[in-house]
């Protein structure tokens, strides 16, 4: 069995883990940190650096620097038109179904650009394991809807991953947390992101860790909490302006920074109303388990925006016990990830997750309204099967609405897919019974299949809903990044070449100005210069071999001159040391 | 398979939770797609399908009123809420109106709780009528009492089910208001 590992990808870092030896862990990437900044950056070359090069670009090149990708994935532009003029992003006028972003006169997609994060941990897991990795795990928020999970695996899929598994944040954390603890009894995990909050409810018993309730808010994390300070340097703003009359000051100007120092006390007042607002999810999940506060043996926090002591204290409260956070609440979903990796790869039989879809499915039904047929909570796979039949004489079309959601009309539903059963066999009215089929897979994603059942010549459909990314699209999208893989690869090597070229080359310049380079013979100084203009020929082509060739030559050239000046150093280095010693 | 043979059971409607609990996650053992990913297509889609039997089946029974509906509808009887006595309807249209009071805003907190208390209290006379006639059921089956009998049964709970989803109607409307 080849290795499968867990990804954790985040809206602000992401992770990989693996299973070694029934222990996960998570795998540092090139740089040594095992957090990647979920952050993308294009160079008007078609370069691409992910992660924390990328952030060090975010100041300095905002529009081409792509972050908190997460909170756009299965979403068309009506979704995030609140989102959009906070971010600094070129939106293409082709994002109705599916938001795109133009970068150097080019779209990218969500599942796209996700893709380019997840090939970065797909290569630090293969340089940590010496081997190619095929298999994931990839996790997402509980409250995730089909079409962000779908989204989630499309981006796995063009990343050159089979994604085997979706699995719940919050319920991964909990299979790391268990690990550990073996435990029994029933928990509540508090999973408070970057960009999106998930509380769920689970008893744990005999390894079998079954969810009884998820909540959440995709749209709830650390950034708003970021934007209640950034709302404050709004604030300082117009105090500058004010103060243009008035004649005291408190705030520092330096350069073009503002600086103010706030207070916990402030901060916390100013955030309490965002952590107030994962208070009502926690209560919800309370209620669909049929459980009061008392019932929870134990609370988990996981996710970097439960480091605030605030958010500790409020879930203390609400819960009546001291949450757990012992697991670093950053690294706590990757590990779980990986361990349901090791699950599927045969690796733990003892333990077995039994996760819940987290949101409604319906149909429409006559007058607009969205009848349930598969309740939130239910544990997946879940399905769920309903009769349809025909209202004219000889009606061979019929016209299905699936919708996902709680509300109780169609119109504030989200409509997963929209279809029409065709070519049934022309009978009189009401007479068809055309059988239809909603399966929700583990992964939290739905599939539709009918037949009619009265003729049995009704060939049985299979309907997918698409959240604006049909299979197709994503097939040219994975053969796209293909010359992405080895174009990056190439594209690096070319940079790295030429940096050291450069580094060669001032080296030789300082090298020729020493007094030691008159020492050496004509022969070798013409051989120098030939070198040199050599190098910067090469320089030039994208042809890394090249450029190596050219960095070789040169090192050789200078082999002579570098002794002389590195022993003369050596020489002065000694001197200087005696006369100190003498001193 | 139907959701009693599913979990290797007579038609009954006592069923213990912690039982049923157990066998459910037996069963899950077996069959869960975690277990199957390196298994063939075909494999795979079995296991996905048992599965998704299994947690519908498990949905079911688990909820004692659910666990009714299904048995009737398996034994071809059908809840209709247009047969129920009138006397029922009056009480539910009175409390129809008072819950358009809370809807729109136009009620105290003691009006909330008292209607509340009264929703409960006539959801609980059905929940134990439920209960005995479900009882009744199980000792027919366990009997072996005649066809007639057991269709007679079936009646009772059907109708049983037909009042009380008014109440449960206006229970969650309730809830949704406040």
């Amino acid at each position: 069995m080849p290795k499968i590992v867990g990804i954790d990808l985040g809206t602000t870092n992401s992770l990989v883990a693996i299973v070694e030896d029934g222990t996960p862990r998570v795998i540092p990437g090139a740089d040594g940190n095992m957090l990647v900044p979920s952050v993308i950056y294009f160079d008007e070359g078609g370069n691409v650096l992910v992660g924390n090069d990328a952030k060090a670009k975010m100041v300095e090149k905002p529009t081409n620097t792509i972050f908190s990708i997460k909170r756009f994935m299965g979403k068309g532009i009506e979704d995030v038109r609140e989102d959009l003029p906070l971010l600094p992003f070129d939106v293409s006028p082709d994002s109705e179904h599916i938001i795109r972003l133009k970068i150097f006169g080019r779209d990218y997609t969500p599942p796209e650009l996700s893709a380019f994060i997840l090939r970065d941990l797909k290569r630090n897991a293969e340089a940590a394991l010496g081997e190619e990795i095929k298999n994931a795990v990839i996790t997402v928020p509980a409250y995730f809807n089909d079409a962000q999970r779908q989204a989630t695996k499309d981006a796995g899929r063009i990343a050159g991953l089979d994604v085997l598994r979706i699995v719940n944040e919050p319920t991964a954390a909990s299979l790391a947390y268990g690990l550990d603890k073996k435990n029994q009894g029933t928990i509540a995990v508090y999973d408070f992101g970057g960009g999106t909050f998930d509380i769920s409810i689970l008893k744990l018993s005999d390894g079998i860790f079954e969810v009884l309730s998820t909540a959440g808010d995709t749209h709830l994390g650390g950034d708003d909490i970021d934007e209640q300070l950034i709302r404050i340097r709004k604030a300082v703003n117009k105090t500058k302006e004010d103060l243009s009359s008035g004649d005291e000051a408190e705030i520092v100007v330096e350069q073009l920074q503002y600086r103010r120092s706030i207070t916990r006390a402030e901060f916390e007042k100013l955030i309490d109303p965002t952590i107030e607002r994962t208070l009502r999810p926690c209560r919800q999940a309370l209620q669909d388990a049929g459980l009061r506060t008392s019932d929870i043996d134990e609370v988990v926090m996981v996710g970097g925006s439960t480091r605030i002591p605030l958010v500790r204290q409020r879930v203390q409260e609400l819960f009546g016990r001291v949450p757990h956070t012992e697991l670093n609440p950053d690294e706590v979903v990757a590990l779980g990830a990986a361990v349901q990796a090791d699950i599927l790869a045969g690796g733990k039989r003892d333990m077995l997750l039994l996760d819940v879809t987290p949101l409604s499915l319906g149909i429409e039904t006559m007058g607009g309204v969205m009848s349930k047929i598969i309740p939130r909570n239910s544990t997946i796979p879940a399905s769920a099967t309903e009769m349809f039949t025909t209202f004219i004489e000889g009606q061979t079309n019929v016209k299905i609405h699936v919708l996902q959601g709680e509300r109780e009309l169609v119109k504030d539903s989200r409509s997963l897919a929209q279809f029409d059963l065709k070519d049934i066999p022309p009978m009189p009215a009401g007479m068809p019974r055309i059988e239809v089929k909603f399966l929700i897979d583990a992964d939290g994603i739905l599939s539709v299949a009918a037949q009619e059942q009265r003729t049995g010549k009704y060939q049985s459909i299979e309907v997918k809903p698409t959240y604006g990314l049909t299979d197709e699209q994503v097939e040219h999208m994975i053969l796209e990044s293909f010359e992405y893989a080895e174009a990056d690869i190439e594209a690096r090597l070319v940079i790295e070449s030429r940096n050291e070229a450069e580094t060669v080359l001032n080296a030789t310049a300082k090298g020729t100005a020493d007094e030691h380079y008159g020492e050496l013979s004509a022969e070798e100084r013409a051989e120098i210069s030939a070198a040199v203009q050599h190098l910067r020929q090469v320089m030039r082509s994208d042809n890394h071999q090249a450029i190596r060739e050219g960095i070789e030559r040169l090192g050789q050239a200078t082999m002579k001159l570098a002794e002389l000046i590195m022993n003369s150093a050596i020489s002065k280095a000694l001197k200087d040391k005696r006369v100190r010693e003498i001193q | 398979m139907d959701y009693f043979e599913v979990f290797g059971l007579p038609r009954v409607l006592g069923i213990e939770s912690a039982t049923l609990e157990r066998a459910f996650h037996d069963l899950s053992r077996k069959y869960h797609p975690d277990y199957f990913t390196t298994a063939s297509e075909a494999e795979q889609a079995q296991a996905l399908r048992m599965t998704a039997l299994l947690n519908d089946a498990y949905r079911t029974l688990r909820h004692p009123v659910r666990r009714v509906e299904y048995l009737v509808t398996l034994e071809g009887f059908k809840p209709d809420g247009s047969k129920v006595p009138k006397s029922l309807l009056m009480e539910v249209f009175e409390i129809n109106e008072k819950l358009e009071e809370v809807k729109t805003g136009n009620a105290s907190v003691e009006e909330i709780d008292s209607l509340r208390a009264l929703i409960h209290q006539k959801r609980d006379k059905f929940d134990t009528e439920l209960q005995a006639a479900s009882q009744e059921w199980d000792e027919l089956l366990k009997s072996g009492a005649p066809e007639a009998k057991r269709k007679e049964q079936l009646a009772k709970l059907t109708e049983i089910l037909s009042e009380s989803s008014y109440i449960r109607n206006l229970e969650r409307e309730l809830e949704n208001a406040g």
